[in-house]
């Protein structure tokens, strides 16, 4: 792999979502409105010309008020929303912990999920049936592995999705607010996780409110505010420009 | 940015390039053969989910179309049964024939695919996994699901003693062909129902419509001959031909049926695949 190309690039982008203009969308109102010319969508505009650009094993932290466009720029970098403008790219397996457990079944056992999660991700479901015992092990489910996932708590499906999520070394792991999950164990031992995975090189991109820990994880921050790029530099400098602002 | 493309780059890695430009078609086919394993896995899912609290299980599939079938006879064995005589065969086994075909395969494939995108917006939303993935394996499902059928039917058709003829080896073919149909119909309800939702639910009713248009459980002979032609003008009456006619007819269908067969699969397949590409994301765009 080439060390000097940037794992992360994300080049002037901005992202509009959709909002109909009327609550209801039938395909009768559509119609009318398609006949009348009228838009039927306004745009919001969730990201505006947003730069940046990480290298292999740079960790990022992201923070900013709510509503601040920082869960719109994980789902831009994770690739499931394309920007409006502006270009990205990002080098390497990507591991999105954007709520994996999203990806689960309820009906389907832990065991079952664990391979679905992970052919999800883009991981052979042969390899995933090999990796189970370790992962639910991690997860500390390992007593819960054949009854549906539905049975399961909030906190038990955060940590399985956390599990599957870092059981491989991706090249890129992008973190959104999942370290808020689970006791306070089980909070560290993920940190450590984190930690181990950012030793071995992986690029790591993570949104949190909890500021001490993004201060103790990231080198740097980017503050975002409505869509903007307030400020990025060193951690400590902008998490307390942040914190004086609110 | 021109280093990107350098020739450095390691070739197994993969790489995200929002900027990049997509050969329509030709990439969405690529996207299901490199996600084969994902749509076996979400195939499977599909099959056993919807029965995993019932005590019966995945034979529920083997056991609807034949329930559907038999509430079918009952009603109008009496008023079609002349029908077995026009066409040499036991009304079940016209009846069944029928019902997997057209109402099982074609018109459950085509709900199931056209709500793949919104039933699949939570994952959608937070993975990067092509859309095209979940509207193929709605339709992979339906043409198990119809295989699974395919076995009461024969069971019948040995029970009641109806020759099965050598034809029955080309019986991949009509179902290769109704698997792209029903892709490429899905694929466009799919892509309609991204825009407004109505769409579903306006499907299944002209879906009925469509469906009972053409002879599922009535000879074609019940219907005046100035008429017959709107059965026939229905693609799916071809298809029906087709099946029927390497089921248990022992004969491939006149020329034009195959026709509108192959032209229709290929056609629909085509748009379809190409509509959804250009439509499937918006359902993450969308708040």
């Amino acid at each position: 792999m080439n060390d000097r190309q940037p794992s992360i690039v994300v080049d002037g982008v901005s992202l509009a979502y959709e909002i109909p203009v009327n609550a209801t969308s039938s395909a009768k109102e559509y119609l009318i409105n398609l006949v009348k010319r009228r838009i039927i969508y306004e745009k919001f505009w969730a990201l505006h010309d947003v730069d940046l650009e990480l290298h292999r094993g740079e960790v990022l932290g992201i923070i900013g008020p709510n509503g601040a466009g920082k869960s719109t720029l994980m789902k831009v970098l994770a690739g499931v929303l394309p920007p409006t403008t502006g270009r990205v790219i990002v080098r390497g397996t990507v591991s999105p912990m954007i709520e994996v457990s999203g990806g689960m079944n309820g009906e389907l056992t832990g065991r079952e999920n664990i391979v679905l999660v992970g052919a999800l991700l883009g991981r052979s479901p042969r390899l995933m049936r090999e990796r189970v015992p370790a992962i639910a092990e991690w997860a500390g489910l390992s007593d819960f592995l054949d009854v549906p996932v539905r049975t399961y708590s909030t906190g038990m499906r955060a940590r399985l999705g956390f599990a599957i999520a870092t059981d491989r070394k991706p090249d890129v792991l992008l973190i959104d607010e999942v370290l808020s999950v689970g006791d306070e164990s089980f909070r560290g031992k993920s940190l450590q996780r984190i930690r181990d995975l950012m030793d071995g090189g992986t690029t790591v991109v993570m949104v949190s409110h909890a500021l001490a820990m993004v201060e103790r994880l990231c080198r740097t921050v980017m503050w975002l505010d409505r869509g903007r790029v307030k400020a990025v530099g060193p951690a400590e400098e902008i998490i307390a420009a942040y914190r004086e602002a609110v | 940015m021109v280093h990107i493309r350098g020739a450095a780059s390691a070739p197994s890695q993969p790489v995200y390039d929002s900027a990049a430009r997509r050969r329509p078609v030709i990439d969405e086919v690529r996207t299901l053969w490199t996600h084969r394993s994902l749509i076996r896995l979400l195939v499977v899912r599909d099959l056993t989910v919807r029965y995993k609290r019932s005590v019966l299980g995945v034979w529920w599939t083997l056991l609807n179309p034949i329930l559907t079938a038999s509430v079918m006879w009952v009603v109008f064995s009496k008023i079609f049964d002349r029908v077995a005589r026009g066409e040499s065969v036991p009304f079940i086994v016209y009846l069944l024939s029928g019902v997997l075909l057209i109402p099982t395969f074609f018109g459950q494939g085509v709900i199931a695919a056209g709500s793949s995108l919104m039933g699949s917006g939570a994952i959608l939303s937070k993975i990067r996994v092509p859309g095209e993935v979940f509207a193929f394996t709605a339709a992979i499902a339906a043409a198990v699901n119809f295989c699974f059928g395919l076995v009461p039917l024969f069971g019948i058709m040995a029970l009641t003693r109806t020759p099965i003829p050598w034809t029955v080896l080309a019986l991949p073919v009509a179902i290769v062909a109704m698997l792209m149909l029903v892709t490429g119909v899905g694929m466009l309800i799919a892509s309609a129902a991204v825009h407004f939702y109505d769409v579903i639910d306006f499907t299944r009713v002209i879906l009925q419509l469509v469906v009972w248009m053409v002879p599922t459980f009535y000879p074609i002979e019940i219907i005046p001959d100035q008429y017959q032609i709107f059965v026939k003008l229905n693609p799916l009456y071809s298809y029906l031909q087709l099946f029927r006619g390497l089921l248990y007819r022992g004969a491939f269908p006149p020329l034009w049926n195959l026709a509108v067969v192959a032209v229709s699969s290929v056609v629909l397949l085509v748009v379809g695949v190409w509509v959804f590409s250009k439509s499937w994301r918006r359902v993450v765009v969308k708040l």
